[in-house]
This record gives structure tokens, C-alpha cells and sequence, in this order.
């Protein structure tokens, strides 16, 4: 089972860029939610619930448990019963609003991207009767929204209103929101991680400690990947407001390298941890993100 | 020879060199500011000191470097220090004066070309530090060019020296040079006198004194005297005959040196043409004078000239002059009613037999005076005549106009109390000097211009006259008493009124009274007399080089001989040009004030209206001072060692130290290095500029290409 990527007129509502015209983060979400499932060969809203969805052969490895033994009566071969998906779990959106987040080089800077992402899951969570929950920090707990199934309104309200001012950390809050989140659940991380790839997944590893399915969406900007400047320029730092001066031809070629090695020691290293990691470029639809974190639903459904 | 800087501070700004260096480091620091998520990627590239450390392009930073060291050191005013290579390094700079003769026997010869020669190889001996004047000199003193350190100026300057025709004197000359040297900072003057050291040029006692450690150097230009002949003089007697006027010249000629008598030819050119030659035999050493055939002079301002062939001084061969046909001058004579037919026999007699016939005498017998008596008159003797009130009165506007009146007193004198002070006295009782042989004129005022003529020796003897009656004349106060007898009494008083004047002669000038008329002195006397009061001017036939003219001057111009109908152009200030003998013109613009005119040249100056050209202008003929033609010469060592000089030493002359300062100033002024520095470092900036923005567009041209 699999479910594929739509071309489908529903796409094109995952454009960042004409995202990014729609002002009500709500009408967002559910455009973008029902758009991208639209396209959708097969329903994602799969799992255990009351509500039957459909049966399907038993396959070695399935739990027997899951067997309609009455269908087996009558037809004497062994169906699975599928329910509609009802997982009734937590989710928690952990978004980062330090200053670097405010970067953009295009008409979305990370923070919208991750507005959008975090909307859009939250919007899908709910809509999956998930208690969903959002915690925005940077170098501490900024808002913090229990999961709920009430909440969502608040979550889109608490993103409406969010802004990126100061520097951030995510030692500090991830440990705070580790005592937060007593219950297990779905936990989305969206930052830029613009630390140490040790001192990342020491911050986050605590969350999957204690049960937690983590999912990591790393957001950069495109001009941070490929770091496309060309005048000699004073470069600044959004957080610190450090400043090097910087001839950018000059840098390029080794800024790449480093940019990459800490990218693939990132992935390696959530991967180790048993984390989900997906890389987000903000000039790419939402989509992927999207396509991910059903992939991951399914899994972790499955799983269980 | 050594680089050197006049402000050496100047170099600390050398150090201003780093400025490029490190704008070329911060420079590309303060680009516009980029806010960047994070630097952590960026501050782990080691590019950060490499970067800063880095001259891109060494070319454009010499360049920067090269132009502000350049500028620096034009600011420090550097020059190369050329003392060891001056002439007379040890003893300081010197302030050279040449003084150059230019009086006209500097003709003699090549005399004049001799003299400038020598003051080019005395310019071209002249130190690196030296300064030197050019100073022409002859009656006067011109400084042509002033402390000069510029050779080519002064040699410009002798190019353009020429030959005056004034005479010498040192005097004015060493002066010059004298508060040249004064007002010198460099320590030592030296004074070359180039001239042909014609002894009346000095006369010993000129005052002179250079300052200390100063030293004169004569240069003697004159080779041997030469035979030299010159017209001195000419003497232009004036007859009338048959209603014109005959003019017979006689030329005095001088001859300076030579051994034997020489013969040569004397020419007489009026208006440019020769009308008559007579030779001469000259003796040695010696004078003769040659008498013309008398001429019509019938031109007002005829131009006439004397004239020798050409010898070594030319400019004593001719001599000229300017005449004009004299006009008469016009005298009333009014006699008492009652006098007797001979009461002015003396004195009609003495007026008419001039020989120019210059008085015009009209009588009358009549105790007054009428108006149309003084129309066009310019004397009134009244001769023994109780004049009436109303004549008085007449005569005191006539006098006032600039009218002159003789009152000769007699028996039958008499003057009205109302116009006593028309008089210079009043009139007194009759004395009779009847004791012995009467009364002799004791006193005469030579200095007068009645007596002036009769100052010399054998020029007139008024003592022979005898007065044995007399009116007694009490001078006023404004009075001046030209003549007394031995008795102390007023014979002849004046008394100037307005314009003119009134004269007393208190005894007749028949023979009633005195026996003055039977007197060789009487003839003259009495023109002398009608001339001073009629206000007659000779004409001078010519000026001498060097006089000035002032030809808004209405008695100057007379002087001159000008004819009256060409007076009112330049009396009334109307706009005239003066062509120079040389062919120069000399503009006097119309104007109120005085209009000189220069007689430095020797002919014909010809002045009328510009643009005009009448047949007779106003012309004067310019002689040269004949003193110069004496070519006696002075020891040049005799007029060195008289010309007050102290010996160096004696006094401290400028500090040398102070010189030497100077010195260096002036040594970098005249190289001016600085302005080729100035210049240089421009042009470094410039094509500074120019390849920076070159590069700068070239690089800007690469990046959009790799942008693209």
C-alpha cells in the first residue's frame, strides 16, 4: 500500500508562494488539507475507530486479533476488517520561533512555511479527531496549548499571531516540553536547527525517550542552501547581530560543503535516534511534507 | 649637488601613505549589510584573515601610495641644493647693478655695443643665487629690470636698450644702485658702471654712499676721443624789410680735438630742404661761426637746421629750430593836451626804429582815454598826462585783462585820488636835483626782466644818465621798486594788477628832465620796457633734450612759439597727439589739468589734432645738451674711489645666515619642483581613478555574466 503524489489541480494549493496570499490560516489548512487529499488515490483517514472502512485479505504478519471471524464463517477465508482511522492520539506541533525562523529570501520566509506545515497537520490531526496541541518556543517556551480536541482554533489563532523575535535554543524548551507532554503522542518539531547536530538530537532525543513519535521537519531556505549572493557583503546574524564581512564567490563552494555535511549528519543522526527527519526547502510546495508525515501516520499506525 | 626641503616637516605627512592601505583593507568591510539566518556556517570558513590581509590589486594601491607620497613631498617644497656649483659660494649671493650709459655720446663708435655685451657676459657670469638689476641711465635713472634672478628677462631687457640723446650723470645712477643693494637681503652688492666716463658727467659731490661690503666695478666703453665737431649754437637775427620779415642765422661751431684745422660744410635746410651751404675751416681745438644769407621767414612754425656732415657723434652735428613771423606789438602812446609837439620825440623814435619793427605806436594828445584807444592795444604809456577818473578807471580793466601801462611822470602829472592804488606809489611833489651833475641812477633790479639784459658786463651802462628833476614816489606796501636813484629815491616802481601790471618811471623819458635819452642804454632800455609791459614773450627757437612741456600752459606754449591761431586746441584741453623725431606718437588726451610732453628725443616734435594733418603745425625743434658733445674723461678709478663705499668687514652686512635662508628660498622658488610634483600626483589620482573604475566595471561586468 502506498499512497501517491497527486498532479492534480488540488497541488497547486500547496505552493508555498500562493499560500502565502491566503490570510485566514484556517481556509488555509482546510484548503490544503482537502486539496492534497483530493489527489489522493486511497483515503489516508485509515486505522482502528468503530467506523468500518473495508476488509481486506490477511496477510502473514497481521494481527489476528484483527480477523473477521464472522466473514471467515461464512466465507471461510480470512479477511481482515478495516476501521476508519480513529487513533484519538496526541499531537503536539513543537514550532521554533527564534529570530533566524524570520529569514527569507523569497516571498515566504521559514517561520510562514512552518506556519502553513504546522496549520496544515494540526488541521489534518484534527480532522483525524486527534487531541492536537502546539508549543512555540525559542530559547524557552514562548505559547504553550495542551493537545486538545478544542484546540484547534487556538493553534491556528496562537500561529496567526506568532512572530520570530529573539534567539533560541532548543535544549532548554525541548526539556520543558518533555515535562509538558506527560501523555505520548505525535510530535512534530519544525525548526532550522542551526546548532550543533549532537546538541539537536540530545534536545530532542529525550522526547522519543518517553515515547513520543518525533517527526523532524528541518526548514531552510533556499538561499541558506545554496547561498546564492554575490556582492561582498557585511553578513549578519539574525540572532546575534554578529557581523563578518563576507565575499560571497569566495565562500560559496566550502559554505555548501559545510551546509551539506550538517544536513547528512543531522538525517544520520535522527535516523539513528529513530526519528523521522525530512529536509523542507520553503520554495517547495508543502506537499512533501505533507506526503511525509502520512507516510509516517501510516507506519506508526501500522505499528501498532 | 643635493636634494633638500625648504619645510621638511612637511615629510611626517609620508606616513598619510598607509591612508590607501588601509582603505583598500576596510574599504570592502562597509558594503551594504546582509542579515543572514546564522553565521555558523560562515565563521567556520578560515577565509576571515586572509581576506582582510589581502591586496587585490597592488597596481592601484602604488599608484595611491606613489601619489600621496608625491604630494607630501611638493608640500615639503623640495628643491636641489646647487650652492657648491654658484660662483662665489663662500662669500654669499650677490645683488649685481648694472648701470648702463645710454647718453647720446655712448653713439661713439660701438660704444653702446660694446656696453651691452658686457652686460650679457656680466648676466651670464651671474650665480645660480645671484640676483642682478639692469639700470639705463643718462640724466636720469631708468631701472628696466628690478633684482631679477632671471637671466632670459634680463637679456629681453638689454635687447630692447637703446641710445637717448641726454647727457650723463652718475649721480642719479649710483643712487639707484644704491637703494637697490639697501633694499637687498643678499649680503653682498656689487655695482659694474659701464660708460664712457665723460668727465662732466660727475661732479665729485653727488652723495652717493653704497652700503657696506658693496664694490663698484667701472667698465671703460671709451676707446680714443675722437675728433669731434659740433654746432653749438645759432643765433637767428630778425629784420623787417619791406612789410616781411628776414631771418640771418649765424652757427657757432666747436671743434674737440684733432691737430690740424679741417675744412668741411655747413648746410642750412628750412622746412627739410637744403637752402644754402658754406664751407668752414675749423681750427683745432678751436670754434669759427658761419653767417647764412639772411631768409624770408614767412611760414608761422618754420623748421629750420643747422647742419655738419655726420662724424663720430652725430648728434652734435645739427642743430635746429623753430621760427615763426613775429607779430608787432601794438603801443599807445597818450601825451598831455598841452605838451609841445616834441614832448615824445625820444621815445616815438625809440619805438619805431626797432629793426623787426615790433612796436606798433599809435599817439594821441589827450588827457583821457578812450575805449577804443586799448582795442587790440598791449602797452599804454601815458606820458606826462593828468589823466582824468574815467580813464583811470579805463585802465584799471585794461590792466586787469592783462594790459600793461607806463606812467611816465612830468610836469604835468597827475593820477585821481579814486584810482591811486592803481598805482605802485603815490606821487609826490617835484624834486630838483639841480647840485653838482644831478642825480645818477644808483640801484637797478637785474634780476628783473626790464634790467635782465643789461646784467652783463659791457651789456648796458645806465650810470652815464644824469636826472636833475624828478616827482617823488612813495612806494606802497605791494610795490616793488625796480630802479633807484643814488639818493635812494624811486626812479622805477611796479605794481603787478590782475593779468598785468603798472610801472612808474618817475622822471621823463625825454630829455626834459634827464639826459637818459641821449644814452646808448636808452634805446634799449625802452624796448625792454614796452616789452615787459606789453607782456612780449620770446619764442624760444628750440628746447633742450630732457625738458619737459606743458602744453596746457598758455605762456609755456608761447614760450614754445606757438602762433596764437592754433593756441585754442590746446589751451582749451581739445584732444592733440605729439609725433616724436623717432616717428613715435605720444597721445595727450583732452582733459583739464597740465599735458606734459617729454622732449627726449632730438628733431621735430609735431604736435596737432589726431587725425588731422595741417600744412603748418605746431612743431619744436630739440637740441641735444651740448655739454655732452665734451668728450673729456674722468679716471674711472678717481670716480670709484670717490663714490662712498665702506670695505667689507668693517661693517656686518646682512647676516649670512640669513642669506643662506635666502638663499634656499630662492633656490626653491626658482626651481618650483613642487608644481611638477603637484602636477604629477594629480595625474596619479586621475588615472587612479580611471583604472579603478575600470577594474570595478570589468569585475561587475564578470559577476553578472556568472550570475547569468
Amino acid at each position: 500500500m502506498g499512497l501517491a503524489r497527486s498532479g492534480g489541480s488540488g497541488a497547486r494549493f500547496l505552493d508555498p508562494a500562493v499560500l502565502a496570499r491566503i490570510s485566514n490560516l484556517e481556509l488555509l489548512a482546510r484548503t490544503v488539507v482537502d486539496g492534497f487529499l483530493t489527489g489522493l488515490h486511497r483515503s489516508p483517514h485509515l486505522g482502528f475507530s468503530m467506523d468500518f472502512a473495508e476488509h481486506r485479505p490477511y496477510m502473514p504478519g497481521d494481527d489476528i486479533r484483527r480477523i473477521d471471524w464472522r466473514l471467515f464463517a461464512r466465507t471461510d477465508r480470512h479477511y481482515i476488517k478495516l476501521f476508519e482511522a480513529e487513533t484519538n492520539a496526541n499531537f503536539a506541533v513543537l514550532l521554533d520561533v527564534s529570530k533566524s525562523m524570520a529569514y527569507g529570501s523569497h516571498s515566504v520566509t521559514k517561520l510562514d512555511y512552518a506556519r502553513y506545515l504546522s496549520a496544515c497537520l494540526a488541521f489534518f490531526s484534527s480532522r483525524q479527531r486527534d487531541r492536537v496541541g502546539m508549543v512555540t518556543f525559542d530559547h524557552d517556551i514562548v505559547e504553550y496549548i495542551p493537545p486538545s480536541m478544542k484546540h484547534m482554533d487556538t493553534i491556528l489563532h496562537v500561529l496567526d499571531q506568532t512572530v520570530a523575535g529573539r534567539a533560541g535554543s532548543l535544549k532548554e524548551p525541548l526539556l520543558k516540553i518533555t515535562e509538558l507532554l506527560g501523555r505520548k503522542g505525535i510530535l512534530i518539531v519544525i525548526s532550522d536547527f542551526y546548532e550543533d547536530p549532537e546538541e539537536v538530537v540530545a534536545a530532542i532525543g529525550p522526547l522519543r525517550a518517553r515515547g513520543h513519535d518525533v517527526m523532524v521537519f528541518h526548514v531552510m531556505d533556499p538561499a541558506e542552501l545554496t547561498f546564492p549572493f554575490e556582492d561582498a557583503s557585511g553578513f549578519e546574524d539574525l540572532e546575534t547581530g554578529e557581523q563578518i564581512p563576507v565575499i560571497p564567490a569566495k565562500l560559496r563552494a566550502d559554505y555548501q560543503r559545510l551546509v551539506k555535511n550538517h544536513l547528512e549528519t543531522l538525517a544520520k543522526r535522527f535516523k539513528d535516534s529513530r526519528i523521522d527527519y525530512q529536509l523542507l526547502n520553503t520554495s517547495e510546495p508543502l506537499d512533501l511534507a505533507l506526503f511525509q508525515y502520512l507516510l509516517a501516520r501510516e507506519r506508526m499506525s501500522r505499528k501498532r | 649637488m643635493s636634494l633638500a626641503f625648504l619645510v621638511p616637516l612637511f615629510l611626517l605627512g609620508i606616513a598619510g601613505v598607509v591612508v590607501p592601505v588601509l582603505v583598500h583593507l576596510t574599504r570592502r568591510q562597509r558594503r551594504n549589510v546582509v542579515e543572514f539566518p546564522s553565521l555558523m556556517f560562515l565563521e567556520k570558513i578560515p577565509y576571515q584573515e586572509q581576506r582582510r590581509r589581502r591586496v587585490q590589486h597592488w597596481f592601484l594601491l602604488s599608484l595611491r601610495a606613489l601619489a600621496l607620497a608625491l604630494l607630501v613631498l611638493a608640500f615639503s617644497r623640495p628643491f636641489f641644493d646647487r650652492t657648491d656649483l654658484g660662483t662665489g659660494a663662500n662669500s654669499g649671493p650677490r645683488e649685481v647693478v648694472v648701470l648702463l650709459d645710454r647718453s647720446y655720446s655712448m653713439e661713439i663708435g660701438d660704444q653702446f655695443e660694446q656696453g651691452l655685451d658686457e652686460a650679457r657676459r656680466i648676466f651670464s657670469d651671474l650665480g645660480p643665487i645671484d640676483r642682478a638689476s639692469l639700470v639705463l641711465f643718462d640724466q636720469g635713472a631708468e631701472v628696466v629690470v628690478r633684482s631679477a634672478s632671471d637671466r632670459l628677462r634680463l637679456e629681453a631687457a638689454l635687447d630692447t636698450a637703446s641710445v637717448g640723446s641726454s647727457t650723463t650723470r652718475f649721480g642719479p645712477a649710483l643712487k639707484v644702485a644704491q637703494t637697490i643693494i639697501e633694499e637687498s637681503e643678499l649680503p653682498r652688492g656689487e655695482v659694474f658702471l659701464l660708460s664712457d666716463f665723460q668727465r662732466i658727467a660727475w661732479t665729485g659731490d653727488e652723495g652717493v654712499n653704497l652700503p657696506p661690503g658693496s664694490t663698484v666695478t667701472p667698465v671703460q666703453l671709451a676707446t680714443e676721443s675722437p675728433d669731434n665737431l659740433g654746432v653749438t649754437d645759432v643765433q637767428l637775427s630778425r629784420q623787417a624789410a619791406s612789410g616781411r620779415e628776414r631771418v640771418t642765422p649765424t652757427a657757432r661751431i666747436v671743434r674737440r680735438g684733432g691737430e690740424e684745422p679741417i675744412e668741411t660744410t655747413l648746410t642750412l635746410e628750412l622746412d627739410g630742404q637744403q637752402i644754402q651751404s658754406q664751407p668752414v675751416t675749423v681750427p683745432a681745438n678751436g670754434s669759427a661761426s658761419v653767417t647764412f644769407q639772411p631768409f624770408t621767414l614767412s611760414q608761422p612754425h618754420t623748421r629750420g637746421s643747422v647742419r655738419l656732415p655726420a662724424d663720430g657723434l652725430p648728434a652734435d652735428d645739427a642743430r635746429h629750430f623753430v621760427l615763426s613771423p613775429g607779430n608787432a606789438m601794438s603801443v599807445f602812446v597818450v601825451e598831455g593836451g598841452g605838451a609841445g609837439r616834441d614832448a615824445s620825440l625820444y621815445l616815438r623814435n625809440a619805438l619805431e626804429i626797432s629793426a623787426d619793427g615790433r612796436f606798433d605806436v599809435a599817439f594821441r594828445r589827450s588827457s583821457a582815454i578812450r575805449p577804443e584807444d586799448l582795442d587790440g592795444t598791449n602797452a599804454v604809456v601815458v606820458n606826462d598826462v593828468n589823466i582824468d577818473g574815467a580813464s583811470a578807471d579805463r585802465l584799471r580793466d585794461f590792466v586787469a585783462d592783462g594790459g600793461g601801462v607806463l606812467v611816465v611822470l612830468g610836469e604835468t602829472s597827475g593820477w585821481p585820488a579814486s584810482a591811486a592804488d592803481l598805482l605802485p606809489g603815490t606821487i609826490g611833489p617835484i624834486e630838483d636835483r639841480l647840485q653838482g651833475r644831478g642825480g645818477r641812477l644808483g640801484f637797478l633790479e637785474y634780476g628783473h626782466p626790464v634790467f635782465e639784459a643789461f646784467s652783463g658786463p659791457r651789456s648796458g651802462d645806465f650810470t652815464g644818465a644824469r636826472f636833475f628833476r624828478a616827482r617823488r614816489l612813495t612806494p606802497t606796501d605791494s610795490a616793488t621798486v625796480l630802479a633807484r636813484f643814488d639818493d635812494g629815491s624811486v626812479a622805477l616802481a611796479e605794481l603787478p594788477l590782475g593779468r598785468g601790471s603798472v610801472l612808474v618811471w618817475t622822471s621823463t623819458l625825454d630829455s626834459f628832465w634827464n639826459d637818459l635819452a641821449l644814452q646808448p642804454v636808452y634805446l634799449p632800455f625802452v624796448h625792454r620796457v614796452m616789452e615787459y609791459v606789453g607782456g612780449r614773450t620770446e619764442a624760444l627757437p628750440w628746447f633742450t633734450s630732457g625738458q619737459v612741456v606743458d602744453l596746457a600752459n598758455p605762456d609755456a606754449l608761447e614760450t614754445a612759439g606757438l602762433v596764437s591761431a592754433e593756441a585754442a586746441g590746446l589751451t582749451d584741453g581739445l584732444e592733440q597727439v605729439a609725433i616724436t623725431p623717432g616717428g613715435g606718437s605720444i597721445s595727450l588726451p583732452a582733459g583739464e589739468g597740465p599735458r606734459y610732453l617729454p622732449l627726449s628725443e632730438r628733431g621735430f616734435y609735431t604736435v596737432r589734432p589726431p587725425g588731422s594733418d595741417p600744412d603748418r603745425p605746431f612743431v619744436l625743434a630739440v637740441n641735444v645738451d651740448m655739454e655732452e658733445s665734451d668728450l673729456g674723461r674722468i679716471d674711472p678709478e678717481e670716480l670709484v674711489s670717490q663714490v662712498g663705499t665702506t670695505p667689507p668687514g668693517v661693517e656686518s652686512g646682512p647676516d649670512f645666515e640669513q642669506g643662506a635662508e635666502f638663499r634656499n628660498e630662492d633656490m626653491e622658488q626658482r626651481q618650483s619642483l613642487w608644481r611638477w610634483l603637484l602636477a604629477a600626483a594629480f595625474a596619479l589620482f586621475v588615472a587612479e581613478t580611471l583604472i579603478s573604475n575600470w577594474i570595478s566595471r570589468a569585475g561587475g561586468g564578470q559577476a553578472a555574466l556568472a550570475g547569468d
